[in-house]
């Protein structure tokens, strides 16, 4: 069997997932020698733009209209678009407040010449093309990412969690930051995978994995009211990494 | 007239790109492209509470997370007067080192070499010289795990926080770096020989200005509150909380970041700047390495910023390991965050990026909500200066041709590691 093709792409994010791939450093030669990487610009200087490809990585989210051309051209070249990390799937860090005023912003930032810019509000992926596969975090976790192009190898889907970070928080037995210490944690409405790394380290979680799907957001809101923590700050904590009523 | 145009820099964190115009043998507009998209973090963040500003800030770059992620955490605890303790500080510090061994890993191993050895990547170079990238790995996946350990996560750290980190690590974690450094300090002699034999890029010499923060105190990334921008000899200090005079910035058409300039004269931030600002850093078997690299400072050459990564990577290798003995040696104490007093203040931080300087100065309320942030990075910094050193490679060229030319003002952008992500900032026009 041939090996199968595969690009591997940023917008406009942090480039982490990008350099997640980069960092699983005792499976990348290994990696490379079961797909054939045909563009992955951050890596290599010797690109084929245009090849049809099994298997298209794609980070960030979409801010401009080239983001939105390239993301479309991803699309029309590949057979399976898969979505790496929170801002690709969700929208992610500039994603929050997309109703803001736009053209402020850039003219508070860049002056004049920023209203002459090509940019417009975050989207997720989805927004603009059809997506196969969401792999999400921020950034993703390594595991899931090899995770994902094992099964793809065999031909099979990768199944990630589906249940809340605070289901993993429960089962390493940790003291719960909300309930006993009132803080703002969103670990029972976030998706899980991460093998509740904030709550582990005594952070809360800040939601950083995107919203998991059958969340009971009213009785955490609740919970969080009866705390004393206002409704302006959870709402803000809320749209930190996905947009307010994001859906997939 | 005719155009030379690198449309899209690979190899390169974000999304840039070169233009240099050519009228004969004479050289026009030169201009280094920055088109990542504009993400506007900093009018997004106002009104955000303090414990929110780094986690979201960090995203700025997922390379430099650590140092965005901290220096965002030092402005905050400048603005409201906390004090760390000297553990935290000797972790920070340790993070930060985990951060830069990473980063100058990939960018010289995985990045950088490929140019110097006629790879188009690390993937290609891999078949070539297997030593080299592993030992390139070996090196990443030693910084990773220090982040790791100590930030709880190799991008995006969440462990540290205002006044301290959520959990320190324990004794047996960082028995585990010590070992690990142990072994991985072997690999110094490696690095420096592997740099020392790739062909001489001598293809850019003008006379640069630098700019550094002064390392006099002990050389930490992390600590120093005072820039000295040199240029001829001529030295000046900047105090924090001056920063703005360090960054006169402009917004120009061809670019989403700003140009910086001191005293209307361009310089470079990033390794090659920290050890022209603090030569007294090279000593002993830093200098021996330095003398094998050809290394002299003050270099006129940006080429010479990746034998400055090298050395700094064989340096950090030992300075990690140094803190790591002493925290065992003094025994991790398990302290917990001091509670957080938020004032009506305005706090900056200026810290060493892997990259060079970077800033971040905001201003709160009396309940501790932003009401203004501002962050300057270094290849924000560096922008005018790449194209300064761009032009120079163009005119210093004799030959002509695309393909020459091309290579050459790739590898010089490459020098400088930029991370286009960063420089698409986020600052207040003023």
């Amino acid at each position: 069997m041939s090996k199968p093709t595969v690009g591997i792409f940023g917008l406009t994010g942090c480039a982490g997932d990008q350099l997640v791939i980069l960092n699983c450093e005792d499976r990348l030669l290994e990696l490379v020698s079961l797909i054939d990487v045909r563009d992955f610009l951050v890596a290599s200087s010797e690109n084929d733009s245009s090849c049809p490809l099994d298997v298209a990585l794609v980070e960030g989210a979409v801010l401009s209209q080239k983001d939105a051309e390239r993301l479309k051209a991803i699309r029309a070249r590949a057979k399976l678009l898969v979505a790496l990390g929170t801002c690709a799937v969700w929208g992610g860090v500039a994603a929050m407040d997309r109703d803001a005023d736009r053209r402020r912003c850039l003219e508070e930032v860049y002056g004049e010449l920023g209203l002459k810019y090509d940019s417009m509000p975050a989207r997720a992926l989805h927004e603009i093309v059809k997506v196969d596969l969401r792999i999400t975090g921020c950034p993703i976790e390594k595991e899931h990412f090899l995770a994902a192009i094992a099964n793809l190898l065999n031909g099979n889907a990768p199944v990630y969690p589906e249940y809340p970070v605070c289901t993993e928080c429960r089962m390493l037995e940790n003291n719960c930051l909300l309930i006993e210490r009132g803080e703002l944690c969103c670990g029972p409405i976030t998706v899980a995978g991460c093998n509740a790394r904030c709550p582990n380290l005594r952070i809360p979680c800040a939601g950083c994995r995107g919203p998991v799907s059958d969340a009971n957001s009213q009785s955490w809101l609740a919970a969080l009211e009866e705390k004393g923590i206002d409704r302006l700050r959870i709402a803000g904590r809320l749209r930190t990494f996905a947009p307010e009523g994001a859906v997939q | 007239m005719k155009t030379v145009a690198i449309e899209h820099l690979a190899r390169v964190e974000g999304h840039g790109g070169i233009t240099v115009e050519l009228e004969g043998n004479t050289v026009g507009n030169v201009h280094f492209d920055v088109f990542e998209g504009a993400r506007l973090l900093e009018p997004l963040v106002r009104g955000k509470r303090y414990d929110e500003v780094a986690p979201i800030l960090s995203r700025i770059c997922a390379i430099c997370s650590v140092a965005h992620s901290l220096t965002s955490l030092k402005a905050t605890e400048n603005a409201f007067g906390i004090a760390i303790s000297r553990q935290t500080e000797m972790l920070r510090d340790l993070l930060y080192l985990g951060e830069n061994i990473e980063s100058h890993s990939l960018h010289l191993f995985l990045l950088a070499l490929p140019d110097y050895l006629n790879c188009a990547s690390a993937i290609a170079l891999a078949a070539a010289r297997p030593d080299a990238v592993l030992l390139g790995l070996r090196l990443k996946k030693l910084g990773n795990r220090i982040q790791e350990v100590i930030g709880g996560r190799a991008i995006h750290p969440v462990n540290a926080v205002p006044g301290g980190f959520g959990r320190v690590p324990a004794t047996e974690q960082l028995i585990e770096l010590r070992d690990a450094l142990s072994e991985g300090i072997k690999d110094s002699n490696a690095v420096i020989d592997l740099m020392a034999a790739l062909p001489d890029t001598d293809f850019c010499h003008c006379n640069t200005a630098f700019a550094a923060l002064d390392s006099a105190g002990g050389g930490s990334y992390y600590g120093g509150e005072e820039v000295i921008a040199a240029t001829n000899g001529d030295r000046a200090i900047v105090r924090a909380a001056d920063y703005r005079t360090l960054a006169h910035e402009q917004s120009v058409p061809h670019s989403h970041a700003k140009h910086s300039t001191f005293r209307g004269k361009p310089f470079m931030v990033g390794s090659l700047a920290r050890l022209t600002i603090n030569p007294h850093r090279i000593t002993g078997r830093l200098a021996l390495a330095a003398e094998r690299l050809g290394l002299h400072l003050p270099a006129d050459n940006p080429m010479d910023n990746n034998k400055a990564q090298a050395l700094e990577l064989i340096d950090d290798l030992a300075r990690a390991l140094a803190i790591v003995e002493r925290l065992l040696r003094e025994g991790i104490e398990d302290e917990r965050p001091p509670a957080v007093q938020p004032r009506a203040a305005t706090g900056t931080a200026i810290t060493e990026a892997p990259r060079g300087l970077l800033i971040h100065s905001y201003t709160y309320d009396a309940e501790g909500r932003t009401t203004s942030a501002d962050v300057i990075t270094p290849t924000a910094l560096n922008a005018a200066s790449m194209e300064m050193h761009f032009r120079q490679a163009v005119e210093q060229c004799a030959e002509r041709d695309d393909t020459a030319l091309r290579r050459r003002l790739e590898m010089i952008a490459r020098a400088y590691d930029p991370c286009i992500s960063c420089s698409v900032h986020l600052v207040r026009k003023r």
